[in-house]
């Protein structure tokens, strides 16, 4: 790595930790900690989920899987999210920031019943946990890949920055530091865009020299027998199923908009959110459509990005692109250690320990942050053994995610879905999920599909034999703005 | 009858049109908090009809 690099990435790295270890002297309480006591505004909110959302896969995975398919990979981020991230900003958060809940298993369990709440807690704890280790390890890879450094050395040295911000600062510091980090994120990719048109000759020889090898690389949608990504699975299993689930239930997301500091402020988050993800295919789709323009010799998709940055960009740009590829690693790693900390303290712990003290939440919420990212740490160097790692995490998360969204459609969206109905839905629905996974061998869109299509009337029928729970009890749990709206303060947390 | 991919474009195009509809049946008040309803920028409901809009181009165009 040239020295005026190497000098980029130092810098970052002091940043990064001088702007959280400022944020750990604001953290009093268990709500500074896991909430940064409700303070944070719009755009700090949605900078952040770009952050958090933008993970490893994204970044260099994205890249290669562009190099090989086109703009069908933009899919992910386009009808893969916007319409989710609508419908999270003007339906789900505002419901979940009435309900003054810190969490969605801690809304689920008011919703249902306790047990819907620890097995929802468990399943996101379990996902949480391999995807740092995935992540973590991506991050030691790159760190050996640019730098050269032994994978044990890129383990420690990125847990240790991560964990002195999050462990210190909470949610406040890790949402701030996101957003330094897709700034950085973002002018990189402009860089990227504008130096390799530039290259190309102009935006028409681009297009041109892109077409000429591979017609079908800027069509949006692939043929319905695409191995991996036929347009029906696209749009019935991402864009009606994985996706909302995701957005309207993914808690390492929401979490910052729980720590908004209006209503508005966590909705507008969520929206301007929305905005960055629609360019989010500049940073990650482009690049290995580039590749493709320049010729690039590599022996697989996934080397496109780190081809680009080797031959396209200027010393310094290249150092500052290395360091957009680490934010993007570490924004992802310090949301989840958060958001897990915050879910085993409260939804795990409180329900499961009947005599636990609140006043000891700060404490405990800071020693699981650090045993997560230690476990994290441990596993990361073992993690790359297991061949297909982001495959396996995601058919992981399609098991969960069909039951998960149904739960969350038909519970804030009606008052039939009773507790009992919820924990057999989401038990059997998880279990259906690994059948078509393991026996039937579906592909992991449709497995998702399915599992919603049984989910939504299984719910449904089995409500109808079970008790509700009083209107009076669901009031602020169920979404009806035409009855209550512009309730804008939280319920007593 | 296998459905042409184009179809795929339209059908994206057509969701995010009825999203458009569902967006624009959410009343004002469940949106803007009322010490901020003079002020159009926080209607959320413009942010989201800008957003599918630009969606819609980009179906339109990658097809």
């Amino acid at each position: 790595m040239h020295p005026i690099d190497l000098a980029v990435v130092v810098a970052y790295v002091a940043l990064i930790t001088f702007v959280g270890i400022r944020f750990a002297q604001r953290v009093k309480t268990a709500k500074d900690f896991f909430l940064a006591g409700r303070s944070l505004t719009w755009w700090v909110i949605g900078l952040s989920i770009i952050g958090t959302n933008v993970d490893t896969n994204g970044y260099i995975g994205a890249s290669g899987n562009a190099y090989s398919i086109g703009i069908a990979q933009a899919n992910f981020e386009w009808i893969g999210a916007i319409p989710a991230m609508i419908i999270a900003a003007l339906i789900f958060i505002p419901l979940y920031w009435r309900a003054g809940v810190y969490s969605i298993p801690e809304y689920l369990g008011l919703r249902y019943n306790q047990a819907v709440r620890v097995v929802a807690a468990g399943i996101v704890v379990t996902v949480s946990v391999f995807a740092m280790g995935v992540a973590m390890w991506a991050l030691a890879i790159t760190l050996q890949t640019f730098i050269g450094w032994p994978i044990w050395l890129g383990i420690l040295v990125s847990g240790t920055v991560v964990g002195l911000y999050s462990v210190a600062g909470g949610l406040g510091a890790v949402a701030v530091t996101d957003s330094i980090q897709v700034c950085i994120m973002f002018l990189c990719g402009l860089i990227i865009v504008g130096i390799g048109i530039s290259d190309a000759g102009g935006s028409a020889s681009f297009v041109a020299k892109l077409t000429a090898e591979n017609p079908t690389h800027l069509q949006a949608y692939l043929p319905s027998d695409h191995e991996s990504y036929p347009w029906h699975g696209v749009i019935l299993g991402l864009g009606l199923v994985l996706s909302p689930a995701y957005w309207v239930g993914g808690q390492a997301i929401l979490q910052r908009t729980l720590g908004a500091k209006t209503q508005w402020d966590a909705s507008a988050g969520m929206m301007f959110a929305a905005v960055a993800k629609t360019f989010v295919p500049v940073l990650i789709v482009f690049p290995g459509l580039l590749a493709l323009v320049m010729m690039a010799e590599i022996e697989y998709p996934d080397m496109a990005l780190p081809w680009v940055i080797k031959n396209v960009l200027p010393v310094g740009v290249s150092g500052l692109m290395f360091v957009a590829i680490i934010a993007a690693l570490q924004s992802s790693i310090d949301s989840s250690i958060n958001s897990t900390a915050l879910i085993i303290t409260r939804d795990i712990r409180h329900v499961l320990m009947k005599n636990h003290n609140p006043e000891s939440d700060l404490k405990i919420g800071r020693i699981l942050t650090l045993t997560l990212l230690l476990s994290a740490m441990c596993i990361a160097p073992y993690i790359g053994n297991l061949g297909g790692i982001f495959n396996f995490l995601q058919s992981l998360l399609s098991l969960f995610q069909g039951p998960m969204l149904a739960l969350l459609l038909l519970g804030a969206m009606t008052k039939r879905a009773t507790g009992t109905a919820g924990i057999i839905t989401l038990v059997s629905g998880v279990l259906l999920a690994g059948i078509l996974s393991w026996v039937v061998e579906l592909n992991m869109l449709y497995v998702a599909f399915f599992t919603f299509c049984y989910a939504v009337p299984a719910l449904w029928i089995i409500s109808g034999f079970t008790k509700p729970h009083s209107d009076d009890h669901l009031r602020n749990l169920t979404y009806s703005p035409w009855a209550n709206s512009n309730a804008n303060k939280p319920s007593a947390v | 009858m296998e459905l042409p991919v184009i179809w795929a474009n339209y059908i994206s195009i057509g969701l995010f049109l009825a999203l458009g509809v569902g967006v624009w049946s959410i009343p004002k008040s469940a949106v803007v908090p009322e010490e901020y309803a003079g002020e159009t920028w926080r209607d959320l409901r413009w942010w989201a009809t800008g957003l599918i809009l630009f969606q819609i181009a980009l179906y339109t165009f990658f097809r």
